[in-house]
């Protein structure tokens, strides 16, 4: 009984998984193909954003990270002429790099205090992409190069100029091994710590954790990833505008993982796909967008506090019997 | 004869001189000397208010003092960083019980053992073969403190649904897990019920005879008896030191502790 329970939750990730590499022989529409792309990097930007808030910090700066990733990307490749295959991880390490720079004045402050001082480096960062106007062309980066074709004679051949299903397949397997990597590192005892000190950073400083030098470490790995993010943004849409990284995307990406659930692993897969989808919805409306959002944000604080991804627990606890409940002095 | 005190536990441990403490004007702790010798079960006591918690935080590094010194294992460590008071061996609990909430008994055991042994982490986010033995030893190590205060029947328990007796062990235990040298105890029965702390006080003895010196702070003098030797604060002020059957009939504590007119 127990060994068949342990396989349905691999057997239904597997089959998961398998639908999303169908998913462009079954949708054709490019609009869609789109769609399904944007929604994934930006489950890489939040899922990142959750792994540094498992250390008890929420950053209102994610998007200025993912924003350093895209630009340095975008930049180096332009100008240097390096092939994007390159400049996307060194994106994440130059995110990561900014992140452990300003980590550590960060760290000083906790709480709502970190929030809002991670909110006005962002606002920093965006200010500063747009004074390198010289590189980044201020109002917005045109004539970044798309990824370089995977050439191997006889094997494959596969080009991204102008094709939407060739970045859908690069994207997937991206996503694939970021959320691994994060689902990794939070389940070891990097995870442990981090959940440690977000409890109580007075008991984990009293064994001996260094409560800064872990909290740097969780924006580092948080913004690393966002910057990987933001870079294959930026050679998928070729184009950038700060607007993009700003203030308000910043907010979004904290709805989006609060929406989700942030005490979940799938919280914000499950809270960006639902919000991206319903932003798309009302794209007519696109002013508003802060207003459904916030309205949506609203609902999900006061009906389902821990988010969708903790919906099924939530009910579980008001009407269903304790199941599973450990038992003192048994054996796990 | 039974050998005095300090022939038993000839060597200092833990030394403040003048350590001070102020919150604004006000003095918490006021040029305070003490030490602690290796070995010494040392408890400070005083009415609420005395600075005791303080000298706790201080010795932590929680707080900086204002003056003074702090000289631990012939180190001076004052104005350390609380995480590296606990790498040179000092572990402590707090007076509320203070804990990962939302881990269970034995996740706050684990988290715990931070410091031993030491992992990095690229081994713990590759989960290599070397990191897992380490993972088995501490579950290992983890147990047997549970074991010892008599935490292991509830391990998968959340820490926080625990009884509050429960959860102040939990926090020896944990302390335990930095294997400290000293380990400081901040009303380590405040609030217990009477059997939790006939078996606390048990637990106690046996940490002590593992070798662990301890420092610990209560209000309750009837708590006295089990320690080496008392030291009693008032007002941030050392006003009394010794035997605990001496420190009872010491005027000074009884005037501190019950006011002038029970003085005889």
């Amino acid at each position: 009984m127990k060994g068949i329970r342990n396989l349905t939750k691999p057997a239904g990730f597997a089959i998961f998984i398998i639908l999303l590499f169908l998913i462009p022989l079954i949708i054709q529409k490019p609009y869609y193909i789109h769609i399904f792309i944007i929604t994934m990097l930006y489950i890489i930007v939040v899922s990142s954003l959750r792994t540094i808030a498992l250390s008890g910090q929420v950053s209102v700066a994610h998007a200025a990270f993912m924003g350093i990733g895209a630009y340095f990307s975008g930049v180096v490749s332009k100008e240097l002429g390096f092939s994007p295959w390159l400049t996307i991880p060194l994106g994440g390490l130059a995110a990561m790099m900014v992140a452990i720079l300003v980590g550590y004045p960060f760290t000083r402050v906790r709480a709502i205090y970190f929030s809002m001082v991670s909110l006005f480096g962002g606002i920093a960062i965006v200010a500063l992409i747009r004074v390198a106007q010289k590189w980044t062309g201020a109002a917005g980066l045109a004539g970044i190069p798309p990824l370089d074709p995977i050439n191997i004679p006889g094997l494959v051949n596969i080009t991204f100029v102008g094709q939407k299903v060739p970045y859908y397949y690069f994207t997937l397997v991206l996503t694939i091994v970021c959320l691994l990597v994060l689902y990794r590192i939070e389940h070891s005892r990097v995870g442990m710590t981090w959940k440690a000190i977000a409890q109580s950073h007075f008991v984990a400083s009293s064994v001996g954790i260094n409560e800064a030098g872990f909290r740097v470490l969780a924006l580092a790995v948080g913004c690393f990833f966002a910057g990987i993010a933001g870079a294959s943004y930026a050679h998928y849409n070729l184009v950038l505008a700060p607007g993009t990284f700003s203030f308000l995307p910043s907010i979004f990406l904290v709805m989006y993982m609060l929406v989700g659930g942030r005490d979940k692993f799938a919280g914000p897969i499950i809270g960006t796909a639902i919000l991206v989808l319903v932003l798309e919805f009302f794209r007519g409306l696109r002013e508003y967008a802060p207003l459904i959002l916030g309205a949506i944000m609203l609902l999900v604080v006061f009906l389902m506090p821990q988010g969708i991804a903790g919906l099924f627990d939530q009910i579980r606890a008001k009407y269903g019997e304790v199941r599973n409940r450990k038992v003192p002095g048994s054996v796990a | 004869m039974e050998k005095s005190v300090t022939e038993r536990y000839p060597e200092v441990l833990l030394e403040t001189r003048g350590l001070t403490k102020y919150f604004g004007g006000l003095a918490a702790v006021s040029r305070l000397d003490m030490h602690v010798n290796r070995g010494e079960i040392v408890g400070i006591i005083g009415p609420n208010g005395a600075g005791k918690t303080t000298v706790f935080n201080l010795i932590t590094g929680v707080l900086r003092p204002s003056g003074g010194k702090i000289i631990f294992d012939g180190e001076d460590i004052t104005g350390k960083k609380p995480h590296l008071a606990a790498k040179i061996g000092i572990g402590r609990t707090f007076q509320a019980a203070y804990l990962f909430a939302d881990f269970t008994v034995m996740e706050n055991l684990v988290a715990s053992f931070y410091l031993y042994p030491k992992f990095s982490f690229w081994e713990a986010a590759l989960n290599t073969p070397g990191y897992r033995k380490k993972e088995e030893y501490i579950s290992n190590q983890a147990m047997e403190i549970l074991q010892l205060v008599g935490l292991d029947k509830v391990k998968d328990e959340l820490a926080k649904n625990l009884p509050h007796g429960y959860q102040k062990v939990l926090g020896v235990a944990r302390a335990l897990a930095v294997k400290p040298k000293l380990l400081l105890l901040d009303e380590p029965i405040a609030g217990m019920t009477r059997d939790e702390i006939v078996f606390s006080l048990g637990v106690f003895e046996k940490i002590q005879s593992q070798g662990t010196t301890i420092l610990l702070v209560e209000h309750n003098m009837e708590f006295m008896s089990l320690c080496d030797r008392v030291i009693v604060l008032n007002f941030g002020q050392k006003i009394a030191e010794g035997l605990p059957e001496e420190v009872r009939r010491d005027e000074d504590v009884i005037q501190a502790y019950f006011g002038s007119e029970h003085a005889a």
